[in-house]
């Protein structure tokens, strides 16, 4: 490998890494860019626009296909047999639970990580998220208050094209939109029901272009987003960032590139990274003015602790000793489903053609007062349903022959379902570490994770399932049933917190700009930084806090603070 | 992989192209057998290189001719085709001989877990094929398919609807569970069951996202009443 010396390093192609990468060469700085797995191509790595008959296993997949590897379980959803065979997903690292904790870490190892697969709803944070502990006196406010965060949320919506309305909601700050997606008749009918209620039911805010944007296409409505798109009509590293960085001709990157950790100098400072080559099983080292870590929220947390020194015993800039503490997620979970006895027998809509969260139920609890329900903070609803790739449904409805397929046609457009998206509070029990025994298959120490649900998103589930029922009597509508436990941690993808942000360096890993207390050269651009997690999801906030992180790297190169290579 | 793997990986190929290039409106018997009006060229040729009867990979060919016969029980053909002409059983022989988890009782989180639960199904549907005929043979005299319609009817019902459980019968009810999971996903999975939904995502390309047909009667409670007046499906679907 160059035994040149970039100006900058960035570990991690994803929507924080790639969005650095982009913003540090696009200034004319020296980027290398390391990415764990191999790069993704679309023309190849997504089997989109088949259907799932043209699938060997009918989108099951090959169950042996981990045979031998380190980590064997498959990961839902992003991982199917539409990409199967690719190696886009982490199988030769495993990770370790300890005992009591069941989390489900799902890594996409290619370029552009889990962002080429992601769920595109992309509310701004505001000040009821960011001033949190001023309102209910839990845990520490953020560090950066709306005013200051709000011109980067308008630099990553106009960069990512995002889909939505103006809403004048102070929980969920309006933003900059593309038109809205069209309401489906199930909205249309949840609507009215959760107004019966006093529960919001508005549109979500969608980074899929429903027009044309920035040179990207509009949405052709295909209906395979969460496969990968073939044309990049939503936001993603491999059809946005990665591209942008490369026509600079600043960028290097590298490939099947597993970082291990980060290397110092005799004062401590970063100088570089040593990976693990996936092909060659040999360590190498880059070097670098300036190290940024974006290898997704708790592997940054991994490479950190990994990254042990004479200067930094437990971690590198773990002088606070909160690297790896403060671990949340979102709580996920199906409050209720059933289905709406208006659209019984009425013919098939296109429903799930943009594959996406069309509306949902911004958060309502706790507006007016912050103590109004048993629990703080709040939680988000989305509602999904009606025409479907499967007629999941049928397991409702009694019998077989001709009358049993009638009412599977019949119930064809009713299905309606619910998912929460509850925050957990940070808890002193839920971290990660380092295990102190098991070595993946690179040597590489494991990561270990420490996690339980509290008391207080569990209170949000168990209010959830209680408004489901109201919300179903209003619609008019019957309910099937709910799930009886939430969803394992880690379902969301939405962890948060092992490298917060904060003023004070006794108490947080990096200052407001995501750079380290400890060590200046060294930044982080993914949502391991968020102190605490909020009622909305992570992909557009993570792209607009790392804009405002490298603006404030390449001040700091103007400054003189960091020399160029 | 079973001893068809290089046809059936062949003709998939076949099948993918062909329909991403919009000339493929249906085929026949999942990867196997080819009706000559819809099908492309080149799975004709390789359909037709393997055009002997199937041969189940996993069931006896007696268990073979049951499963399919209450795949066709379960889902059977009316104004849309049936299991057996969607090729369901050979789907079930497949997914079983496979160990695919289409009606697991629980995740499957390693491949010691797939082959445990693959055993099972396994295990399942022998030990409820047998249950069948141990229980037409102890109601009728005689193995379930050499019994009547109407007394295959009624040893389904008493599986299939709470109303006529009988407390003796539980391990048969979980068998007919399971075998309509199968069915209904074999089923479902196909272009036959896909159509017969009216599934929107046969069509790949739309130039817009249409919503709601009836905004102005947002809760949906002046509908008319189906078959009241004939939808015209959505042109130029791909």
């Amino acid at each position: 490998m160059p035994a040149k010396t970039f100006d900058v390093i960035v570990v991690g192609t994803g929507a924080g890494g790639g969005t650095a990468m982009k913003l540090l060469c696009e200034a004319g700085l020296s980027v290398c860019a390391i990415n764990s797995g191999p790069r993704t191509d679309p023309s190849k790595d997504y089997k989109l626009h088949r259907q799932v008959y043209d699938l060997k296993y009918r989108g099951y997949g090959n169950p042996m296909r981990f045979a031998g590897n380190a980590h064997q379980e498959p990961y839902s959803v992003e991982e199917s047999e539409y990409s199967e065979g690719r190696d886009l997903f982490e199988h030769d690292v495993a990770y370790s639970n300890a005992a009591g904790t069941d989390w489900y870490w799902k890594r996409c190892k290619a370029t552009g990580g889990k962002a080429n697969f992601w769920g595109r709803s992309s509310a701004r944070y505001g000040d009821i998220d960011f001033k949190a502990a001023d309102l209910d006196g839990f845990g520490q406010n953020w560090p950066v208050d709306y005013a200051e965060i709000a011109p980067w949320f308008s630099k990553a919506e106009r960069y990512m094209g995002v889909a939505s309305t103006v809403q004048n909601r102070p929980s969920n700050p309006d933003g900059e939109y593309l038109p809205p997606m069209p309401w489906r008749c199930i909205d249309y009918i949840i609507q009215k029901g959760a107004e019966k209620i006093g529960v919001p039911y508005l549109p979500d805010r969608c980074a899929q272009l429903t027009k044309a944007h920035n040179g990207h296409p509009a949405c052709h409505y295909c209906g395979n987003c969460s496969r990968g798109c073939d044309v990049g009509a939503f936001f993603s590293p491999t059809w946005f960032t990665i591209p942008d960085a490369e026509a600079t001709k600043n960028l290097t990157l590298l490939t099947n590139a597993l970082v291990r950790s980060v290397l110092v100098d005799e004062s401590g400072m970063a100088t570089g990274v040593a990976y693990v080559d996936r092909g060659t099983k040999r360590e190498v080292q880059v070097n670098a003015k300036v190290v940024v870590l974006a290898a997704s929220c708790v592997e940054t947390a991994h490479i950190m602790l990994n990254s042990k020194s004479r200067h930094w015993p437990t971690g590198i800039a773990n002088s606070s000793g909160q690297l790896g503490k403060n671990l949340c997620d979102h709580l996920y979970g199906c409050p209720g489903y059933g289905y709406l006895p208006q659209l019984l027998g009425q013919p098939a809509t296109p429903d799930n053609i943009a594959d996406s969260t069309v509306a949902w139920m911004p958060r309502w609890q706790n507006l007016k007062n912050p103590k109004e329900e048993k629990f703080i903070r709040g939680y988000s609803v989305y509602m999904g349903g009606g025409c479907g790739e499967f007629p999941g449904h049928y397991s409702q409805l009694e019998g077989f022959g001709s009358e049993f397929k009638r009412n599977i046609k019949r119930y064809y457009p009713t299905p309606v379902g619910a998912l929460i998206q509850a925050p957990s509070l940070p808890s002193a029990e839920n971290y990660v570490d380092i295990d102190p025994e098991k070595k993946d298959t690179f040597g590489i120490s494991q990561l270990r994770f420490h996690f339980q649900w509290g008391q207080n998103e569990l209170l949000m589930w168990e209010h959830a399932k209680q408004v489901m029922i109201d919300l179903f009597k209003a619609m008019g509508a019957e309910l099937w049933g709910m799930d009886d436990e939430p969803n394992r941690p880690g379902t969301s993808l939405h962890e948060t917190g092992v490298c917060r942000f904060g003023s004070d360096p006794k108490t947080s890993v990096t200052n407001k700009w995501a750079q380290a207390h400890d060590v200046a050269n060294l930044y982080i651009c993914d949502a391991s930084v968020f102190p605490s997690p909020t009622d909305k999801t992570t992909t557009m906030p993570i792209v607009a806090f790392t804009m405002r992180t490298c603006d404030h790297v390449l001040d700091n190169f103007k400054k003189g603070v960091h020399k160029r290579a | 992989m079973g001893g068809q793997g290089i046809e059936r990986r062949e003709i998939l190929r076949y099948i993918g192209i062909a329909s991403i290039a919009g000339t493929f409106p249906g085929f026949n018997k999942w990867a196997f057998a080819c009706s000559q009006n819809h099908v492309h060229e080149a799975v004709l040729a390789v359909a037709h290189a393997s055009a002997a009867p199937y041969k189940p990979l996993f069931f006896t060919p007696h268990q073979f001719q049951m499963v399919e016969h209450l795949a066709e029980m379960i889902i059977p053909a009316d104004d849309t085709p049936g299991a057996k002409e969607a090729g369901v059983a050979e789907f079930i022989d497949f997914m079983v001989a496979n160990r695919v988890p289409v009606s697991a009782r629980r995740d499957v989180r390693s491949t010691q877990d797939a082959i445990e639960l693959g055993n099972e199904a396994q295990n399942r549907f022998r030990s409820g094929l047998d249950w069948m005929n141990a229980r037409s043979k102890s109601e009728f005299g005689k193995e379930f398919m050499e019994c009547t319609g109407e007394q295959q009817k009624s040893l389904l019902e008493e599986l299939a609807y709470k109303a006529k459980f009988k407390p003796t019968t539980e391990s048969g009810r979980q068998f007919f569970q399971m075998m309509r999971d199968y069915t209904v996903v074999g089923y479902y999975t196909t272009r036959f069951g896909l159509e017969s939904l009216g599934y929107p995502g046969l069509r790949v390309v739309w130039p817009s996202m249409p919503g709601c047909p009836h905004p102005n009667d947002p809760e949906h409670v002046h509908l008319q009443a189906p078959g009241a007046t004939k939808v015209a499906a959505p042109s130029g679907a791909a």
